[in-house]
């Protein structure tokens, strides 16, 4: 049998992937090149590839392509969910400068890694085979791995980069397990194949094979590692606290969206059968992210650690939306990651901020009294932490109000009252922030000015977190295109 | 264009004054405010050009939709709302000028002036409301600024006491209003004047079940609007907030609590006069509370010693001729008096704020005495206040005093008899403690120590002007609104055109002209009887009053106290309630809902997150095995629950 | 399959399973590295067993040749103490062996699943699908001249493994083999930023330099008189 099937290399949809791959070569050999120098020239550069990626992205036509032998989709959840991605990246690179400056470890491999995680995450949102999954997320983990271990002269970031390495190994272990069961029970590794083939069963009335489940239940084992959802979210606080702090920014924003994106889509797309079936894994986890992240964060004394849990509790809200399975709820898991993306980013800047002395100090009782020294990086803290406890009228309350009603309406009352009441707990240490920062007695003042990055961050972020509410159109606009489009099997 | 820039011009001047006065200062903030006042007012003098015009609606913008429910932000623009507009505009700019003269040496002068013109603010939104939603709106947004502007000196325990009363006092009565607002939509579907006085007509003899008695559908809305007026308007029962209020400076009394707040009830009724035309019952009730109060106030105030007390009392009574005369049919009356007062009372108060100046903050009138030729124009200016206040003839309160207890008269009303009696012994008293207030203050021998006698002196320009202008209006003002309870012989083009509804029956306003002449004349001979007897009193015979009050103590004690009424509500309401507060709180709150909710819920929060935090030890391998256990129990899970 | 490959398929799996165990139950390191040596060993032999020559070609190349020296070379050279290392070990074995036996018997179960499953009678009973993914596009009308590469579909029995890998890795797993590509490179720069240490003492061969040099730069030529010394 000698037929000629010919294979058609459309890189047209994608291009963003093509680009980003080739400026990172770029970037590489200048680099290199230019050795000493640092990533003062390149970071910019780094930055406004991502940038004018997410441009790109932005700028172009959405309709749903699947190319590249069939192992990549493009569509408009990929469209959307890429430019949060690079959007963070970028964001990201920008709070970096001052940091790896001031830390002596200004080397031009950083937004290099930067570059590359963000073309492992794009790779990620863009999989449409369990192999292509596979390989967006091992590009995105290995660059973080070493991004975490960037500061290799301190004990704790290179603790860090280790235990995360470790752990990600085992889940890597685990998703590839969990592929190999799918693969083995069903035949094939593309997510539109195994959609059409469960959708073929599902009307003859025939039941998930159980392997299929302990595979899928595998997969998304390592998929809940890389969103630190509980009970796999042991590395986050350690990797969080030893990380240097602008790659804890970056760790806390797009490879979440990344992971996240991707369990919508491959929960979502051939598993959309199955929706009552993995439903009771999402609740699950969903439920117990939202527990330990609300209590565990109580007795926390360095912020990055209790950002690490408030990470931990704001998966578990995206994840109700997730549990929902209708349009309503990816709608609204996506507003859910835009809005915390920029809570995040915005208060690791003012983390970034904390300076004495030219040490970065990074425990909560170093912002006493903050309001009366420096009452604008008082301000923006206060909206990020009010926000992120879900405060209307800031841009958080929006984000879960949006998962909450997309629980209610799918009848998961108890879930969103879960919800509920873990925000109510939460919210205590949010608003302890604040108060030590309105009413404690002020400390020594921090060192200033901060750099430009730093300050455009906090301050974007700030006020798209306070102005979300007068001007969500375009961003409701985009996650509800966004949500139908997964919701539509190409 | 004209009412939108009447009504909106004190809110800019608020906000300005409010958020920016510390930046443009004190001279600026009270630049602004008055300006903008100015401008309301000179709106307001052209907008009487249009009484007499049919009803026009002046749109906002939509403010609430739900389902059936509308509700807008609408200017009603007709000649009931011209007046008020005019009145409210108009003493409100001129106690704005003035208060830059009596607040000049306060520290926080903008915060003032804003307060003042955030008040002028809710009064127009109230006076020119289309729906009752919008009218809820000014009413509660004067209750906010009267309670702000009464709390105005807050460092002083007695102001902030006073503020709090008339708050609380006041969400009695609003509790009827609300009550009553809730009732209209009910029963009409609507909260839009124009909707519900077209359907009036048909829900007349209407039953509504209240607590099993099936009682008529327009006595009991009109009954619990009725409350709500009350309590705005200090009638009887709910009166012991205003003498209170008298805490807050005096221009704020003037404006607040004698010219323009107080008379929204008296408003109200009169807005809901097709509704009360076809209430009986509930009309009964207004004139049987109006005359009462007429009388009860009367007599407190032939006792008060407090000179703005003696003010307040007198407004508290004024009010109540308001609304007797409402309830006999004659709104028109009622709103002549109200126009007519509103002139000679913040006339009276802001005389009475230039006699305190100029005594050094001295309030007490036994105090005084003996400074009628140290202050001559405060003296005079408080003379013709006072003649029209007591209604001395060709004054303005003559001609609207008149024609209420003529309306009296005539009106088939139950209690037409005891309103006009009632009206007519008031019309002593008020002349009475009238002539008392203007001997005890400014003739006798000076009671005041030497000190203060020594600082006596004239008020600035600032102050004196605004009270000329109202002296004018005080003597002007009786003349200029006869119009207002004249009948027209067509009712396209009588004083009203419509926005006064008077019943098929109602011919109050034609047969007042008609009473018999002792009607007519009794109020001016009860004004001298009451004038000559205080004469008589305080400045012929010094030694009577003293013996009169010694020959009837208890009486004495009964009125000196004010009918013991704060004494029974401290027993019945707030004693009983701080009993009843304090036992939820020891033994529900603290005892249960404490124990089990916060505290309780708090403790074991803190527990878990103990148990939690030791979970994570920092060994990679207790991670990893957390991950093992994790995806074997979700496996498991599966295994033992899958088909 | 035949008794003969039966029996191999037997011992293979056994010393293999067997070795696997000893990975992590020898005491010594060096041995487990050789434990694990065989274990590839006999994991290879079961691939050649299935007819995949390749990957058991592969698997000893790479993993033996390579991966399993490193390690060996690795635990030679550092020094560590691998008797304290285990102290905690028999305190968690209770609970770890639950785990991994419950682990274990669920994935028998699973297994078990799989081989009841009647897999001949696809079309007749419905007791599965088989899923068959799509041949690639076949002649997509190439928009705005986009390159189209032909592959060959070959049949498993007429060609060798090696040539079928190289007949679709670059082709239909072409994205694949790139992101493979670019993980590889990220390895390598991870790597050098985190190990790569330039010490002043160290020489460095700087290969540019060597070839630029001339003969008279470096070497000097002297006239040196005879019995004089310098």
């Amino acid at each position: 049998m000698d037929t000629a099937s010919p294979v058609v290399l459309n890189l047209s949809s994608a291009l963003p992937e093509v680009v980003l791959f080739l400026s990172g070569l770029v970037l590489l050999v200048v680099g290199a090149l230019r050795e000493g120098e640092g990533a003062k020239g390149l970071s910019p550069f780094a930055v406004l590839v991502l940038l004018v990626v997410a441009a790109m992205i932005l700028g172009g036509g959405q309709t749903a392509m699947v190319s590249l032998g069939g192992h990549f989709i493009f569509d408009g959840f990929a469209a959307f969910t890429k430019v949060v991605i690079l959007v963070a990246a970028a964001l990201s690179l920008l709070l970096a400068r001052d940091y790896l400056i001031d830390e002596k470890v200004d080397r031009f491999e950083f937004p290099l890694l930067v570059l590359f995680a963000a073309l492992g995450m794009c790779m990620m949102v863009s999989a449409n085979s369990f192999i292509a999954l596979y390989m967006g997320l091992e590009l995105q983990s290995l660059a973080i791995y070493v991004l975490a271990a960037f500061q290799r002269d301190t004990l704790r970031s290179s603790e860090a980069g280790l235990k995360y390495f470790v752990l990600g190994s085992l889940a890597s272990g685990m998703l590839l397990y969990g592929c190999s069961l799918v693969y083995g029970f069903t035949g094939t590794l593309r997510f539109d194949t195994l959609a059409a083939g469960f959708a073929i069963q599902g009307e003859r009335g025939i039941d998930l094979q159980i392997g299929a489940l302990v595979g899928l239940t595998f997969v998304a084992a390592g998929l809940a590692f890389k969103m630190a959802a509980v009970p796999f979210h042991m590395w986050t606080p350690d990797v969080y606290e030893g990380a240097p702090t602008p790659v804890t920014a970056f760790m806390a924003s797009a490879p979440k969206v990344a992971a996240i994106a991707l369990t919508l889509r491959v929960l979502m797309q051939p598993f959309g059968e199955w929706t009552d079936e993995w439903r009771q894994i999402v609740v699950f986890i969903s439920v117990a992210s939202m527990i330990l992240g609300a209590f565990a964060a109580i007795g926390q004394t360095n912020f990055k650690r209790l950002m690490a849990y408030s990470g931990i509790g704001h998966v578990g809200y995206a994840l109700i939306g997730l549990a929902a399975g209708t349009a309503g709820g990816i709608y609204g898991v996506l507003i859910y990651l835009v809005i915390y993306v920029a809570m995040t980013l915005g208060t690791f800047a003012c983390i970034m901020m904390m300076r004495r002395g030219g040490r970065y100090v990074e425990t909560i009782g170093d912002l006493s009294g903050l309001s009366t020294r420096q009452p604008m990086m008082a301000l923006a803290l206060a909206v990020f932490m009010f926000s992120l406890a879900g405060i209307p009228p800031l841009a958080g309350f929006f984000g879960k109000l949006y998962v909450f009603m997309a629980a209610v309406d799918a009848g998961l009352v108890p879930l969103a009252v879960i919800g509920v009441v873990t925000s109510v707990v939460g919210a205590y240490y949010y608003l302890r922030i604040v108060k030590v920062m309105y009413f404690d007695e002020p400390t020594e003042a921090f060192d200033g000015p901060n750099g430009l990055g730093l300050r455009l961050v906090a301050a974007g972020t700030a006020v798209f977190t306070v102005a979300f509410i007068l001007l969500p159109g375009p961003f409701l606009n985009a996650a509800q295109n966004a949500a139908a489009a997964l919701m539509t099997t190409p | 264009m004209l009412h939108v820039l009447l009504v909106f011009s004190p809110l800019i001047g608020a906000v300005v004054a409010g958020f920016f006065g510390r930046a443009i200062g004190d001279r600026g903030a009270q630049t602004v405010t008055c300006g903008l006042m100015a401008l309301s007012a000179l709106c307001a003098v052209i907008g009487l050009g249009y009484v007499g015009g049919p009803a026009m609606k002046v749109e906002i913008v939509r403010w609430i939709q739900v389902g059936s429910f509308e509700a807008d932000w609408a200017l009603r623009v007709d000649s009931l709302s011209c007046v008020m507009m005019f009145v409210v505009s108009f003493c409100s700019f001129l106690i704005h000028v003035y208060s830059v003269g009596y607040m000049s040496h306060d520290p926080s002068v903008p915060r003032f002036m804003s307060y003042l013109s955030l008040f002028t603010f809710a009064m127009l939104m109230l006076v020119t409301s289309d729906n009752l939603i919008q009218l809820f709106f000014g009413w509660e947004g004067v209750g906010v600024a009267s309670y702000l502007l009464i709390g105005f000196w807050y460092t002083r325990p007695s102001a902030c006491a006073a503020a709090m009363k008339a708050f609380i006092v006041n969400r009695v009565g609003d509790f009827g209003l609300m009550l009553g607002i809730a009732g209209v939509y009910l029963v009409f579907d609507t909260v839009q004047y124009d909707q519900i006085f077209a359907m009036i007509p048909q829900a007349a003899g209407g039953r509504i079940v209240v607590w099993g008695f099936p009682l008529d559908t327009l006595d009991v809305l009109g009954f619990l609007l009725f409350v709500g007026a009350m309590g705005k308007s200090a009638q009887i029962g709910l009166h012991t907030w205003l003498p209170d209020a008298m805490e807050g400076p005096t221009p704020v009394s003037a404006l607040i609590h004698a010219a323009t707040m107080v008379t929204a009830g008296v408003f109200l009724v009169a807005r809901f006069s097709p509704l009360y035309e076809h209430a009986p019952t509930a009309l009964a009730f207004v004139a049987f509370i109006g005359a009462t109060t007429a009388i009860f106030a009367a007599t407190i105030g032939l006792t008060q010693f407090d000179i703005k007390r003696v003010i307040a009392y007198s407004t508290c009574s004024q009010l109540g001729y308001m609304f007797f005369a409402c309830g006999v049919g004659a709104y028109q009356a009622a709103i002549f008096h109200l126009f007519t007062h509103a002139f000679f009372k913040a006339l009276l108060f802001l005389g009475a704020g230039s006699v305190i100046h100029a005594m050094s903050d001295e309030q007490d009138m036994r105090r005084m005495g003996g400074i009628w030729n140290k202050i001559p124009y405060t003296y005079v200016l408080m003379w013709i206040g006072t003649l029209a206040l007591i209604g001395f003839p060709g004054f303005a309160g003559y001609f609207s005093k008149d024609a209420i207890l003529e309306a009296a008269w005539a009106s088939h009303n139950p209690f037409h008899l005891y309103a006009f009696w009632m009206g007519l012994l008031a019309a002593i008293l008020t002349a009475f403690y009238s002539g008392r207030l203007i001997w005890l203050t400014f003739h006798g021998t000076p009671r005041a120590d030497r000190e203060t006698m020594h600082h006596v002196h004239e008020s600035p320009w600032i102050m004196l002007a605004p009270l000329f202008v109202l002296a004018a209006g005080a003597i002007l003002a009786g003349w200029l609104g006869t119009g207002m309870v004249e009948v027209a012989e067509e009712e396209g083009a009588s004083f009203w055109h419509g926005a006064i509804y008077t019943g098929e029956g109602n011919h109050v306003l034609h047969d007042l002209h008609g009473v018999p002449f002792f009607v007519s004349f009794a109020p001016f001979v009860a004004m001298a009887i009451g004038l000559g007897l205080s004469y008589l009193f305080y400045m012929a015979r010094p030694d009577l009053p003293g013996r009169v009050a010694g020959a009837v103590r208890p009486l004495y004690r009964f009125l000196y106290n004010k009918w013991y009424f704060d004494e029974l509500y401290d027993f019945l309401f707030v004693r009983s309630a701080k009993w009843l507060g304090f036992g939820l709180w020891k033994a529900g709150d603290q005892g249960v809902i404490d124990r089990f909710g916060p505290d309780g819920l708090a403790a074991s929060t803190q527990f878990a997150t103990k148990r939690i935090v030791r979970l994570q030890s920092g060994y990679l391998y207790h991670y990893a095995f957390a991950m093992l256990i994790g995806v074997a129990g979700l496996v498991t899970w599966y295994m033992l629950t899958a088909p | 399959m035949n008794a003969v490959q039966l029996l191999l398929f037997y011992i293979l799996a056994l010393v293999c399973t067997a070795s696997a165990v000893m990975v992590i139950a020898s005491r010594n390191p060096v041995h487990s590295v050789l434990y694990l040596i065989l274990a590839f060993f006999n994991a290879a032999g079961l691939f050649v067993l299935i007819g995949a020559e390749f990957l058991a070609m592969v698997l000893v190349v790479v993993y033996v040749g390579a991966v399993a020296v490193l390690f060996l070379f690795v635990v030679m050279m550092l020094d560590i103490n691998f008797v304290e290392m285990r102290e905690g070990f028999l305190q968690y074995l209770p609970v770890g062996a639950l785990v991994g036996i419950i682990l274990l018997v669920e994935l028998m179960l699973v297994g078990g699943s799989w081989a009841l499953a009647d897999r001949t009678e696809v079309a007749a009973a419905p007791a599965t699908v088989v899923m068959v993914e799509p041949a690639a596009p076949v002649a997509v009308p190439p928009e705005g001249g986009e390159t189209a590469v032909v592959a060959r579909r070959v049949r498993a029995e007429e060609v060798t493994n090696t040539q079928m890998l190289g007949a679709v890795l670059y082709t239909e797993y072409f994205y694949l083999f790139q992101a493979a590509g670019a993980i590889l490179l990220v390895a390598i720069v991870g790597a050098i930023t985190l190990t790569l240490r330039e010490r002043p003492a160290t020489k460095r061969q700087d290969i540019g330099r060597q070839v630029r040099r001339r003969p008279f730069e470096s070497v000097e030529l002297r006239k040196v008189k005879p019995r004089a010394g310098i």
